[in-house]
Formats: structure tokens, C-alpha cells, sequence
């Protein structure tokens, strides 16, 4: 069915005037017919909506800074912000030999009622001590909720004076639930303080080991950053450091040396991409290991950029393998795909990440977006000139950096990366709307009542969302793919991931269940055969 | 015996409770017609959704007046409102459930005012809103829970005549609980109010078309009339009296209250049937007379092996209350006792039952699970029960854990788990002996070996 303006308005029509003006700017229909499509994000969430996003807490401690494993992370705030925020992610971590791995923890200085009227600082400062006595980390992260910041608590100060009394690094964190307008503040927040208080205190002088990289934007859900690491180990990749699933602060510290900057989660990290180039001269590059030709793309756009003839061979050789291994298994789960439609609405990247996925199984998205990515996550790049900075971003402070007296070295020529980037996204994203089909959706920060709406007017097969949001395609009939942790399963990025999600979608499709229950616009008279062989 | 209700450490770490907001959203689920609306900062709202859902497996529709930095400099009323617009506009509920969280408390907002000023304002007369001041640092969820059952009962609640209802209040409990007091109290042929009645909003039936809001929950009509009842049979022995829905009734409308634990448990289920008979006259009928001898019959099977048990128990107080209940009846020896809630009634509650009396015990309340685990330890305890969170004490500890209360989010149908009356209490009772059972099987050969043949253990 071909979806135009009409079949929008008709579902905005619900809302009162302001609130219908407001949404339709969130929504597209993508026409390549016209030379630029823009789409509103980032802006202030609508009240009373049931919105999917987050607050800038969830992002900074919950997504970039938790899943760091040799830091003890504070919550400094009342109870519930903490507790919520506890391994819900399911970010993995291995304990390394001898290593530190705090992520079954949940530490909150739970402030009571005298600790909003008299201050909280000198419970953190004990707190601190006590964290510092029973576990020795590496280092601490004290992040902070909303109370907090309206009491005006210097989380800064007792961070800094703990820093002196234990001699390791503790680094404070405002990222206040109010500041920004989702997540996505807490992310910029996390992105300056690892910037400025991690990467480069580490001793290395130089990377250690030849095609050395980072990896930026990967959390490891389900074990997804495993199953990365294995095929870049195997082509001979030295992976520096993750940021930050399984990570640790001992890795990240020395983050500066890598040659290349590999960023999968292009909203979360792009801050500390775009500063590791000013700062060390590293460039990055914006890969995506979901699905078998994305990750085969970033593999080669990986090798192109080291440029080295074995790198190239060894790539190719293992994509061959690894090819051969899963392309036989892969088209057993096509055959019960192919033809199908999916929503894909998840964060921050994976909305568009997970396309081409779904393609490979001959599935079809026909509604895409984002909770709370920018402009450029879905336009690219090179609109983030145009982007005004409205009263909620400019809360957040730019970290600024320049070119770093001892480190900053220059990975590639100016004349090369101009060269380069004709060829593969260095320092650049595109964005999702280029990957998307003519007539498919496009929509930021999508609701429970839309959802609901989109679901009736597009009866997708399947509804790749959040753990919120699951629910409502389930009840009505519809199977739903958790993307946020994947629903207790994984892993789904690179090869051998490739296949665990073609399992996993497949079984949706294909479970009994679904015999049981019927979908309205997929009704069939059950008895039609008995009824016709009576009248007769 | 041990007691420690005070809090010497300033780290909660691995804590035992949630927010009160938390608390507060659930008995609002429980109304016919209802909606929540958070107000504060988004994130609050989706991350109790998050795990409401995670629990339930149900949409979880919660709004949020969304606050920003601009809001907490400049009072959030005007957010407020217009949440309060677009969730009646979207989802035309009967009662809003309006709730503060830390930053609208921190900030002082005055939710009352800002209330009627709406409805006055709009000129609605078609929804009713409730307000409730639960700052999460005011308490656990727990309090909250009970916070928001009085609120919605002072709200709501009128003058009306006498009428032979009886009033049932039921804590956080599970849907098929909730759903099991009503057969029992459908098959006495007894008219009843019972509130919160979210057995239907948050375990739903698969039914087409989807409804955004559920079907189910107490009807505001008959919330209304809770003040005419002949009685209210409270199961809230642990709530403090300012937050006691029965108390409110009482105190407001003189409706006799009977206060008493969950009936969960022979001895506390036999007080259930006490109290009908008191305020109904009706005896306990034959067939649940069979349910309460097959439950005996079971404790009698069972006994040789629940008097192994040493069990942790933790979670809401009013739950913690009635399990330490069943392990005392069954033999099985509550050696520690916790809630995270740092309510002086809970703890007092839980203190002065003689239900949990036993000696070497450790009651521990506003705690969390580092100290329980410390305890757990030191008491040898073999089994754990309560919700999820437990599960540290399985990875850390090795301790089995079976699963009851709120949150159960890395195992399916905690929405579904029964435990109340003669039947849900035997097979809650299954569970935990079957629990030991399984760790004594699991170790018995290797045990017994080292233990008779080569004497290498003590
Ligand atoms: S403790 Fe306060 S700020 Fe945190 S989630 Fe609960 S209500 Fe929100
Ligand atoms: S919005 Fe504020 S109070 Fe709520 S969870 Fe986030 S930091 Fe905590």
C-alpha cells in the first residue's frame, strides 16, 4: 500500500492542534524525488505522551558509563534511579585474570529527605570511603539524578577531594534527569568526562601492536563486541580498547594510541570520535557489524584504510570462510522470511543498523526511527552545520580539545584521508533516511498511541522495538524482537550473530503459537472446507 | 536474637526496594479507567515502565509531564497541564492518577493546587484526578503502594448509604492472588469491594482489538461507595496508620476495620475465614474445607524435608511478613528476615509477630543486599525467598532462590505465581520444598559419601 500524507494526518489527527504540528515534524515519508528530507529530533519531549525516551542519568551511567567493569559507578541520588539502572542492559563482561569486574553491583548513596534539605555531600564523601574499603577499584564514577543538582550539591569537589585521599581517579558526572531532552544529553556528558579524565592517562607512548584500533559504540548486549573481536583478532587487528562494552578503565586509559577509531553507535560516541581526531590525529571510521554485507563492508572499508596488501588478503580470506560457513544456514531461515515487513524503531542506532539485516532474510522495513538520536543520525553528517542549538542542548557543555602536546600524531596525511573518505565513511554517517526505501516511514521518538496506529495502518510481521513497547504488537497479534537486549538472546552482530538473529526472527515467525491466535486482517474463516462440503 | 533496624553504612549497595513512585503507579492499575501521569523528568516514568513491564509482560502505559532544566527553575505547572491534556485526549480516562517524583517535591510543586486549578480551569467534570506526594526519597515502593491505595480511596470516596458490601484491601500482591480471594469470596456468595483489583489490567487475557487501557480495576462508582460497607478487611498490617487505606475509612466513615496479614499460609488463611464468618456469618464452605485438608495433608508430607530448610526471606514487608509465616508453620527456620523498607511500622510489625520469632534471627529493615548476603552467611541459610534481585544471592552464594513478590524479571509469570489461600499456599509450599529437595539431590551421594564412608566431613 502506498502511504501518503493523508494516512499521517489521519493518525495525528487524534492529538490537539499544537501537539499534531509538533509530531508531524517527526515524521517522513521518504521521497529520493526531493533533494533533502529533514526531519525534527532532538527537541523537547511532548508532556503526557507516552514517550519511550529516557533521561540524560540513563544515558551517561546507564549506556556509556556502566558498562565500564574495573570502575565502581555511584549513583548519587535517592534510590529508585539507581536500582532501575542495574545490569538492565545486559551488557557483558568478562572478569580478565587477576582483573576487577564490578558490574553486578548497584551502589547508590540513597538519599533521604534530610539529605535533600541538608545536603548529600558528606554522605558521598563516606560513601566514597566505603566503596574505596570494600571493593579498591581502578577508579570510581559518581553520577548524579535530578535532586541532586536543584540542592546544588558540588559532586565535582568531593570527587576531586576523594581523588587526593585515595590517590585514584574519581570522576563526577552531572547528568541531572532534567538536563537535555532524552538520553542523549547523559551520552555527551559521559563523552566528555572519559575525553578528559580517562583516555590519555594511560603510560603507553606509542600503540603496541601494528592495525591497532578502538572500537567505539559497542556495548557488547548479549556478547555482540565477542563476536566482533573474534573476526578482527583473527584478521590481525590489536584492538586498544572498547568503549564501552566490556571495557575497563585500564584499557580505555589508553585509548590514545590506537591508529584507527572504529564507531558503531554513531549518537552515543560521536563526541569522543570527532575529539580523539582534534586531540591525537586518529581519525574514525563509522562501521556497522550488524548483518552479513555491513559487516563484510566495514571489514574491507578497514582494510582499505591501513591500505596493506596481507591485511587486504587476510580480510578477504576470512570473509570467505566465514561466508561459506554461515550463507547454507542463513538461506534455511530466508526461505520462512522472505517477504515479510518489519518495523524497526530502537534507540539510537540500531533503527537503522538492523535494515539491512532484515533485508539479507528478505524482510522488508517499512517503518524506521529513533528514540532520541539528532538530526545527523538520520540526515547525515553534513547537516550538523544547519542544526540550531536550542536552550536544552546548550545545558551541555562542549568539551573543547586541541591537537595534544606529546600524543597527537597525524594517522593519515590530509591528502590521503581526502582520497579515503571518496571511498568509505571516514569521519562521516550518513545517516538512516539514505538507506531507506521510497514510501517507508520514517519517525523520531515514536509513541504508544502512534505505534499503535502504525501497527493498524501498516501490519507489519514483526515489530523490532524496545522492552516498553513490545507488548502492544504482542497483543495484537503480532511477533516482536526486543533490540534494546535482545530478549535474553544474542548475540546478533557479525557473522556467527548474523545467524543467531535469522534463528531467533525465524522462530517468531514460525512458532504454533501464532496458530492459535488470529490477526484481523489476516482472518480466514477456520472451517471454510467444512462449512462449504454441509451447504452442499 | 539479632536485630538491626538501623542503617550504620551509607552505601546501598544492591539494594532491596524501589522508589516510591514505583509503589504508587500499581494500585492506580487497579482502577477502572485509569491512567498514571509522573511528574518530574521523563526518565523516572520509563525507567518504573521498564520494569513494571518486565514483570508483567504487558504494555505499561505511565505518563510523564516531561520536565526540563527550564521546568525546575520555573515551576512545571504548565508541563502538567499540558500532559494532563494530551493523555485525556488520547487515552479518556476516568481517573488520573497524578504523582510526584524527587524533582517536583525538591522543586515544592503543589500538585493539589495545580489540580483543581486544571479541572476548573478545563472545566472537566468527567475524570477525577488524584494527587500523591511520593518523593523517591520518602520511602520504598512499598510505602508508596499503600500511599496511593489511601489517596485514591480519600479522593474518590463519599458519603453513601450502608450497603452489605464488604470492603477487601489487598497489598501488592499478584494478579492470580488477587484473583483467588475473589473466588473464594465468589464462592461464599459474598458481596465485595476489592481494591486494588488490577488482577485484570496487569495479567490480561489475549483479547482482539488491543485496548490501550485495559479492561478491569475496581469500579470508580464502587471505590466511591467503599464508605457505606459493612467492613473492610485490610491486608496491611505493616502499613503505618497515616498511610493506611482501612484506617481512613475507619477514622472518615467508621467502617470496622480488620486488620490482618496476607492470607497466605494455613494459620493465616484459617484468620481470613475467621474474619468472613465474623463479619458475614458464613462458615467456610465444604469444598474449601477439602482445599484446607488437602493443604495439611500436604504439610504432613512434606515436613521431613522442610525441617531442613534455613531460609532468607525478603522483599515488600507485608509479603515478608506472611512467608516467614509459612516457613514457621512448615518447620522451615526464617533465620533472616529483611525488607529494604526503612518503615518504622514495617519494622515493627514484622518485630512483634510472633510469627517470625525465632531465635538467632536477623531482622533487618531499610537493608540491602550486601548486609543480607553477610547474614546469609553467617546463619547458614539454604534458601532464599523472595523476588529477582535474590538471584545475587545464587550467583555469590549458591543459595537457591525461589521466586515471589515484586520485581520477578529473569523468569516468566510472576504476574501468574499463586500463593494465597489453602491452594495458592500449597503450591507456594511446593515450590520451596521442591526447591530443597533439588539441592539436597544435587549434593546427597557426593554428602553422604564424604559424610559416613570416608568421615571427612564433621
Ligand atoms: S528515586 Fe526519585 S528520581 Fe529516582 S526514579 Fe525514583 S522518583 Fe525518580
Ligand atoms: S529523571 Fe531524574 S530522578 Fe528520574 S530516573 Fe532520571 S535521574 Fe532519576
Amino acid at each position: 500500500m502506498a502511504i501518503n500524507d493523508k494516512h499521517i494526518d489521519a493518525i495525528l489527527e487524534t492529538y490537539p492542534a499544537k501537539v499534531k504540528r509538533n509530531r508531524k515534524k517527526h515524521i517522513l515519508i521518504k521521497d529520493s524525488a526531493q533533494a533533502h528530507q529533514e526531519i525534527e529530533a532532538n527537541t523537547r519531549t511532548i508532556p503526557g505522551i507516552i514517550t519511550n525516551r529516557g533521561c540524560a542519568y540513563a544515558g551517561c551511567k546507564g549506556v556509556v558509563l556502566g558498562p565500564i567493569k574495573d570502575m565502581v559507578h555511584i549513583t548519587h541520588g535517592p534510590i529508585g534511579c539507581g536500582y532501575y539502572s542495574w545490569l538492565t542492559r545486559r551488557n557483558k563482561a568478562k572478569t580478565p585474570e587477576g582483573g576487577q569486574n564490578f558490574l553486578s553491583y548497584c551502589v547508590s548513596t540513597d538519599m533521604q529527605e534530610s539529605d535533600i534539605v541538608f545536603g548529600g555531600e558528606k554522605k558521598l564523601a563516606r560513601m566514597i570511603d566505603e566503596v574505596m574499603d570494600i571493593f579498591k577499584p581502578n577508579a570510581v564514577t559518581v553520577s548524579a539524578t535530578c535532586p541532586v543538582g536543584l540542592i546544588g550539591d558540588d559532586i565535582g569537589a568531593v570527587a576531586k577531594a576523594a581523588q587526593e585521599k585515595h590517590g585514584i581517579p574519581v570522576l563526577s558526572f552531572n547528568c541531572e534527569g532534567y538536563k537535555g531532552v532524552s538520553q542523549s544529553a547523559g551520552h555527551h556528558i559521559a563523552n566528555n568526562g572519559i575525553m578528559d579524565k580517562i583516555i590519555g592517562q594511560g603510560e603507553l607512548i606509542e600503540t603496541p601492536a601494528c592495525y591497532s584500533i578502538n572500537f567505539l559504540g559497542e556495548y557488547n548486549i548479549g556478547g555482540d563486541s565477542w563476536e566482533i573481536h573474534r573476526v578482527l583478532e583473527d584478521i590481525g587487528y590489536h584492538v586498544v580498547s572498547v568503549l564501552t562494552g566490556d571495557g575497563s578503565y585500564e584499557t580505555i586509559k589508553n585509548a590514545h594510541v590506537a591508529d584507527l577509531n572504529l564507531v558503531q553507535c554513531h549518537r552515543s560516541i560521536n563526541y569522543i570520535a570527532d575529539m580523539l581526531e582534534k586531540k591525537y590525529g586518529t581519525p574514525w571510521l563509522k562501521v556497522n557489524f550488524i548483518g552479513v554485507t555491513s559487516t563484510i563492508e566495514s571489514l574491507r572499508n578497514m582494510a582499505l584504510y591501513f591500505g596493506d596488501k596481507d591485511l587486504i588478503r587476510r580480510t578477504e580470506e576470512v570473509i570467505a570462510r566465514e561466508l561459506a560457513r554461515i550463507e547454507p544456514v542463513l538461506d534455511q531461515y530466508k526461505k520462512i522470511c522472505e517477504g515479510k515487513t518489519a518495523f524497526c524503531f530502537v534507540g539510537g542506532s540500531r533503527g537503522h543498523h538492523y535494515q539491512g539485516l532484515f533485508a539479507e532474510l528478505g524482510i522488508e522495513t517499512v517503518l524506521a526511527g529513533y528514540e532520541f538520536a539528532h538530526r545527523d543520525d538520520y540526515e547525515g553528517r553534513e547537516v550538523i552545520p544547519a542544526i540550531k542549538t536550542d536552550a536544552d542542548s546548550k545545558n551541555i557543555p562542549d568539551l573543547h580539545v586541541e591537537p595534544d602536546r606529546k600524543y597527537f600524531k597525524l594517522k593519515l596525511s590530509p591528502e590521503k584521508a581526502e582520497e579515503l573518505k571518496k571511498r568509505i565513511p571516514l569521519s562521516n554517517y550518513p545517516g538512516m533516511i539514505a538507506n531507506m526505501k521510497d514510501g517507508h516511514i520514517i519517525t523520531d521518538d515514536l509513541n504508544h498511541y502512534e505505534t499503535e496506529e502504525f501497527i493498524k495502518l501498516l501490519k507489519p510481521d514483526i515489530f523490532a522495538s524496545g522492552i516498553k513497547d513490545k507488548f502492544i504488537p504482542q497483543k495484537m497479534g503480532i511477533p516482536s524482537k526486543q533490540l534494546h537486549s535482545y530478549d535474553y538472546s544474542g548475540p546478533y552482530a557479525g557473522f556467527g550473530g548474523a545467524v543467531k538473529f535469522a534463528e531467533d526472527i525465524a522462530m517468531a515467525f514460525t512458532s504454533p503459537t501464532w496458530n492459535f491466535i488470529s490477526t484481523p486482517w489476516k482472518d480466514k474463516p477456520l472451517l471454510e472446507g467444512a462449512m462449504q462440503k454441509e451447504g452442499h | 536474637m539479632e536485630r538491626q533496624t538501623g542503617f550504620a553504612r551509607n552505601a546501598a549497595e544492591n539494594p532491596c526496594n524501589m522508589c516510591m513512585p514505583m509503589g504508587g503507579i500499581i494500585p492506580f492499575k487497579g482502577v477502572e479507567k485509569s491512567m498514571v501521569i509522573l511528574h518530574g523528568s521523563q526518565g523516572c516514568a520509563t525507567y518504573m515502565r521498564r520494569h513494571m513491564a518486565e514483570h508483567f509482560n504487558e504494555p505499561i502505559d505511565v505518563a510523564s509531564s516531561s520536565l526540563n532544566e527550564k521546568g525546575t527553575i520555573y515551576g512545571g505547572e504548565k508541563n502538567l497541564k499540558l500532559g494532563l491534556d494530551n493523555l485525556i485526549k488520547l487515552y479518556n480516562p476516568g481517573v488520573i492518577g497524578i504523582l510526584t517524583t524527587c524533582l517536583a517535591e525538591t522543586i515544592g510543586e503543589d500538585i493539589d493546587r495545580i489540580a483543581s486549578e486544571y479541572l476548573l480551569d478545563r472545566g472537566l467534570n468527567d475524570v477525577s484526578l488524584v494527587t500523591v506526594p511520593v518523593p523517591g526519597y520518602g520511602g520504598s515502593h512499598s510505602e508508596g503502594y499503600w500511599m496511593a491505595t489511601r489517596s485514591i480511596i480519600a479522593r474518590l470516596s463519599r458519603e453513601a448509604p450502608a450497603n452489605r458490601r464488604i470492603n477487601v484491601i489487598v497489598p501488592h500482591i499478584s494478579p492470580a492472588d488477587i484473583r483467588e480471594i475473589k473466588r473464594i469470596l465468589q464462592l461464599m456468595r459474598i458481596e465485595y469491594t476489592i481494591f486494588p483489583d488490577f488482577s485484570d489490567t496487569l495479567d490480561s487475557p489475549f483479547t482482539m482489538p488491543y485496548k490501550k487501557i485495559p479492561i478491569g480495576g475496581t469500579g470508580i462508582e464502587e471505590i466511591a461507595e467503599m464508605s457505606g460497607a459493612a467492613a473492610t478487611i485490610q491486608m496491611g498490617v505493616t502499613a503505618s496508620r497515616e498511610i493506611s487505606p482501612g484506617h481512613y475509612l475507619q477514622d472518615t466513615y467508621g467502617v470496622p476495620l480488620y486488620n490482618m496479614p496476607i492470607p497466605i499460609g494455613l494459620e493465616n488463611t484459617d484468620k481470613l475465614f475467621a474474619v468472613l464468618k465474623q463479619v458475614t456469618g458464613k462458615d467456610m464452605p465444604e469444598s474449601i474445607f477439602s482445599e484446607r485438608g488437602r493443604l495439611l495433608d500436604g504439610m504432613v508430607d512434606s515436613h521431613k524435608y522442610n525441617a531442613a530448610g534455613r531460609s532468607a526471606i525478603f522483599g515488600d514487608p507485608e509479603l515478608v511478613l506472611a512467608i516467614a509465616g509459612v516457613c514457621r508453620e512448615n518447620g522451615i527456620t526464617p533465620v533472616v528476615v529483611a525488607t529494604g523498607s526503612k518503615s518504622f511500622m514495617a519494622a515493627e510489625a514484622i518485630k512483634s509477630s510472633a510469627a517470625v520469632d525465632v531465635p538467632e534471627q536477623s531482622l533487618l529493615a531499610g537493608t540491602d543486599f550486601a548486609r543480607i548476603r553477610e547474614h546469609c552467611r553467617e546463619k547458614s541459610v539454604n534458601i532464599a525467598i523472595g523476588h529477582s534481585d535474590g538471584r545475587y544471592l545464587t550467583e555469590k552464594e549458591g543459595i537457591p532462590l525461589v521466586r515471589v513478590g515484586f520485581p520477578i524479571h529473569d523468569r516468566m509469570g510472576g504476574q501468574r505465581l499463586l500463593s494465597v489461600g489453602y491452594t495458592g499456599t500449597m503450591t507456594f509450599l511446593d515450590r520451596i520444598t521442591n526447591t530443597l529437595l533439588e539441592e539436597k539431590h544435587k549434593n546427597y551421594r557426593h554428602g553422604i559419601f564424604d559424610k559416613f564412608y570416608t568421615g571427612k566431613m564433621a
